[in-house]
């Protein structure tokens, strides 16, 4: 399997974490499988920088973790969307935004 | 806030490591199950799906090593792995590591006991209200070249009314003064003050009061405040001390207030600290009457300024108020005189003097550091070429080159924190001791301690040599070539020539330095030796001096020695009683002992001279400093009168006044001519009867022996008597033996007289030396540090070359050098890293060595001595120090030597 990870822009992945957590709280492997399948496979999230951006987000407060019950009743560690995640989404995807659209001119300049 | 949770979590890493290690644990296993689950759903096998996720998720410990990176933890973690193995390294060589923490304590802690001083003395803030708002007030006649004159009421007036510039303003006039009915007769330090003084300075009693309007009298008022010590000393503390009366100069006094400890007199002291405040309205007896003309108080003055004005912006109106001020009385201020004011901040006033002193202190302790840092830089050098091996084994282990020079700094750092700590109880331990010997003319010295800034500086200095002599060896290590290491590193690698010439720089810099501190210490140590070999102008071996002061109370009917008459009967019968002592050959007065007259610097110190037949004008710069005597003075000093008489009972009231003047007056005042027989008079008053030169003595240092060209001129004690007594005895018994009988005699005569400073000739000599002396020795003493530190230097490089070039030695002997061949070649790396050294110290010192000019006396910044004598000492130090490794390689066995290689 080839890492992908390496592809993305640095600091995208927590982006994307937030993004998927945006609809509902999920354990690590949920939200793995959420970015390689809304992604269409471009990106497969690799656990070795998946859990270090969660400590890294958890530990900035945007998002917090439980224990729960899956779906198939074995505990995972849930991670939920925080208020200040919320707004960290908002503002990443806006600045993300703004990025995208300039570098798109500079290419198509 | 944020903060806060980072802090937190990392807290919890770092304490609850298990539990999070387990909690991570359970979460990538529960990660696992879920990939698991999720493949068998896509069709494969318990089996399949677990090496599928297996592989998918990878290598659990290095997941677990990223996420544990994210956090802040694991660069503590990291630190204290890197400090716990330094701890290691440095246990394992306890010689080194007790070698470097024993120069670097010496070195941190000389910094940190000057600077507790420098920061004490200079730094701080004076101890009052506003500080930086509290100026000290000079009149100037610029004219005539007369600083710091004496004021009249009316001028003390225009500073506060019409200036409009200070907010407060108050004389300040020191003295001593004779205290009694209290316990003993004392000679206390007594301070004139205004009635504003204490609210000036923001002072509040201990108990009592301190003076307030109610207070207010135009002479002196009736209300005194003492200080701390006074009221421990003499009233055992007691608080039923208000209202008690005790004579002040016979003048009765009552205690209204007392101070607390830690309050002291802003300003210059006779000998010691002020125990006595006496207010005054300077309006009305004894105080001249206030007219412009009456230009005679003899005191200083401070002032607070106005909040928001800077010291030029008070400075200009001052100046353009004496111009106003000046035309308006053009009578009272003659043109030519050019009379002005001058403001200077009070901190300045009271530590400028010293201050050169204390940055030379300074500098030397701050160079002494340097060479410690060089001389540990050099060890771990030596240490770093050892572990070549061991490094270039961390980095074929993975080890990025950055991590290698952290550990490094991590352990020179440890070593310099490790130092400085001791260096900060070395400090403790030596600034009493320092303090001890300190001179009492350093001002402040009281409020001398290790506060917080002083830990912090020690803090820093310490770091500051850690980094350098710390990155020297860890840019080293991280310049290791990986495959010459390894392949080398199965034997020492031998002296390379990269790390070799940093060596070298860094032994170079050293005796540099060294030299430097060496020449300032040779320089002052030459001036102290200069000035006890000075001819002070008398033999002050068996004599021994004691003061006495007649008092002057205010009421001239209770004046016992009012008028000459009384004074004279006083001399006699006091000199009666010396000569009865047994031990005691001759006996005299004066009015000032030698050398100890300059302490106050009182411009009146010197007072304007008249001499018959020379114009009016010229006599404007005419001073002379009048010193009373008996007429055995200049036989118990034994200073030689060049020519005419010494006095004699004979010159006594009704008779022609007579003077005797020393060299440099008939050098300065008859340059062509005769002067004996020439008529000369003190003041301006010419109904005042002259008085015939009858003598010339040899000059006598009365003003300090670094104090030359002061004309004095001496007058019979019986024709014009002084209140300030000293009497000088020849006898050959010390001091302490007939102190008891001098102050016995003495109060018999009267019993109201404090009897004080008895001491040998020699010891006030002494005395008049101790700040220069305590300069010297102490800067002398670090020098005597850096010579040590820096052959310890040579010493080092050179035996450590020797052990790593063992094999070359061998081998070169094998083919046939002989031992002189080696030891030569040791023995000029030596002296030739020693020669560019102290030149490079040379060239550095005589560029530097005028900044001390201040603090010679006799002695030039570029002394030729010196600057031959230094260089020369440590060009001997530094042949002996290599000579010694140099003799070792010659005994290189050249079989041991191959074969051992």
């Amino acid at each position: 399997m080839t890492d992908k990870n390496s592809d993305l822009v640095q600091g995208t992945l927590d982006m994307l974490i937030l993004k998927t957590l945006a609809l509902e709280p999920m354990h690590g492997y949920g939200i793995a499988i959420r970015i390689e399948q809304v992604s269409k496979g471009v990106f497969q999230v690799n656990p070795g920088s998946l859990f270090p951006a969660f400590r890294r987000l958890e530990r900035s407060g945007w998002i917090k973790s439980e224990w729960q019950a899956t779906e198939n009743n074995r505990r995972a560690k849930y991670y939920i969307l925080t208020d200040a995640g919320r707004r960290k989404l908002k503002t990443e995807t806006r600045e993300w935004g703004r990025q995208i659209a300039a570098i798109t001119r500079i290419l198509e300049a | 806030m944020a903060l806060l949770r980072q802090f937190a979590h990392g807290i919890r890493a770092l304490f609850w490591k298990e539990r999070v290690a387990d909690e991570l644990e359970e979460e990538l296993h529960s990660f696992i199950e879920a990939a698991v689950a999720q493949k068998m759903r896509s069709g494969m096998t318990r089996e399949e799906a677990l090496r599928a996720a297996c592989v998918e998720v990878g290598s659990v410990a290095a997941i677990k090593d990223n996420v544990h990176d994210a956090g802040w933890e694991s660069i503590v973690e990291c630190v204290w792995q890197d400090v716990r193995y330094g701890l290691r390294w440095l246990r394992k060589s306890p010689g080194f590591t007790a070698v470097a923490i024993l120069t670097l304590a010496l070195g941190v802690g000389a910094n940190t006991a000057i600077f507790s001083i420098v920061n004490s003395v200079l730094l701080r803030p004076l101890p009052y209200r506003d500080p930086d708002r509290l100026v000290r007030v000079y009149f100037h006649n610029s004219g005539l070249g007369l600083r710091d004159v004496t004021f009249s009421k009316p001028e003390l007036d225009d500073l506060t009314n019409r200036s409009g510039v200070f907010e407060e303003v108050s004389a300040i006039g020191g003295g001593s003064v004779n205290l009694t009915g209290a316990k003993q007769p004392e000679r206390l330090e007594f301070v004139l003050i205004g009635f504003n003084y204490f609210s000036m300075l923001g002072a509040t009693p201990q108990i009592g009061r301190l003076y307030g309007p109610q207070d207010f009298a135009l002479g002196f008022s009736p209300n005194i405040v003492i200080s701390d010590a006074l009221w421990r000393r003499d009233f055992g503390a007691d608080p039923n001390v208000l209202g008690r009366t005790i004579r002040f100069d016979g003048d009765p006094a009552t205690i209204v207030g007392v101070l607390p400890p830690g309050f002291r007199h802003p300003g210059p002291t006779v000998s010691g600290d002020v125990e006595v405040w006496s207010a005054a309205g300077f309006s009305a007896d004894p105080f001249p009457k206030p007219i412009r003309a009456n230009r005679r108080l003899n005191a200083g003055v401070i002032g607070r300024l106005k909040p928001g004005l800077t010291l030029e912006q008070a400075q200009a109106r001052l100046t353009a108020m004496a111009a106003e001020i000046r035309k308006d009385f053009p009578t009272d201020y003659p043109p030519q005189a050019q009379w002005t004011i001058e403001i200077q901040p009070l901190q300045e006033f009271l530590v400028g003097k010293v201050r050169p002193m204390l940055l030379v202190l300074l500098a030397a302790v701050i160079l002494i550091v340097f060479i410690v840092s060089l001389n540990i830089a050099n060890l771990l050098l030596a240490r770093a070429s050892g572990r070549q091996q061991e490094m270039a084994m961390r980095l074929a282990l993975g080890a990025s080159r950055g991590r290698m020079i952290r550990q490094m700094l991590t352990e020179s750092l440890l070593l310099s924190l490790l130092g400085g700590l001791a260096g900060i109880v070395t400090a403790f331990a030596t600034l009493d001791f320092i303090l001890r010997f300190a001179p009492a003319s350093i001002p402040r010295l009281s409020e001398v301690r290790t506060d917080w800034v002083v830990l912090a500086f020690a803090l820093l200095i310490s770091l500051l040599t850690g980094l350098v002599f710390g990155l020297a060896p860890a840019l080293h290590s991280a310049k290791i070539e990986l495959s010459l290491a390894i392949r080398e590193g199965g034997r020492s690698s031998g002296y390379s020539s990269k790390t070799g010439r940093l060596r070298d720089v860094l032994i170079v810099s050293e005796l540099a330095f060294a030299v430097v501190l060496m020449v300032g210490a040779g320089l002052l140590l030459r001036t102290l030796r200069d000035l006890l070999r000075e001819d002070p102008g008398f033999n002050p071996s068996q004599v021994v001096a004691a003061k006495v002061w007649l008092p002057i109370p205010d009421n001239p009917n209770e004046d016992p020695y009012r008028g000459i008459a009384p004074k004279v009967t006083f001399d006699r019968e006091l000199l009666r009683r010396m000569m009865a002592i047994p031990g005691v050959e001759l006996a005299a007065i004066t009015s000032d002992l030698p050398t100890t007259n300059h302490i106050l610097n009182d411009p009146l110190g010197s007072d304007a001279l008249a001499i018959e037949d020379r114009p009016v004008e010229s006599s404007q710069d005419l001073r002379a400093e009048r010193i009373r005597i008996s007429p055995d003075y200049f036989k118990v000093m034994q200073s030689p009168l060049m020519r005419g008489r010494a006095f004699t009972e004979g010159d006594e009231d009704g008779k022609p006044p007579v003077a005797i003047i020393d060299e440099t007056t008939a050098r300065k005042y008859w340059p062509a001519s005769d002067p004996l027989g020439r008529r000369v008079r003190f003041g301006q008053d010419p109904t005042l009867p002259w008085m015939t030169v009858v003598g010339i003595v040899k000059d006598i240092k009365s003003d300090g022996l670094d104090i030359d060209g002061v004309p004095h001129i001496y007058v019979s004690t019986y024709q014009s008597p002084d209140r300030a007594t000293s009497v000088v005895l020849r006898t050959s018994l010390p001091a302490a033996a007939i102190e008891p009988q001098i102050r016995h005699e003495i109060q018999s005569i009267d019993p109201g007289l404090p009897v004080f400073n008895v001491s040998s000739m020699n010891d006030v000599l002494d005395r008049s030396l101790a700040s220069r002396r305590f300069s010297a020795d102490l800067v002398g003493g670090f020098a005597g540090l850096a010579l040590l530190l820096a052959s310890i230097g040579i010493y080092g490089l050179l035996a450590y070359m020797v052990s790593q070039r063992s094999r070359e030695i061998g081998l070169r002997m094998a083919l046939g050098a002989s031992r002189s061949n080696v030891l030569k070649l040791f023995l000029q790396k030596g002296v030739a890293l020693a020669g560019i050294g102290i030149v490079a110290g040379v060239v550095f010192s005589a560029s530097t060595a005028s900044l001390m000019a201040s603090l010679l006396y006799g002695v030039r910044p570029h002394d030729p001595t010196v600057f031959l004598a230094v260089p020369l000492l440590l060009f001997a130090v530094a042949v002996v120090a290599s000579y010694l490794p140099a003799r070792r390689a010659t005994k290189v066995d050249p079989m041991i030597a191959l074969r051992e290689a």
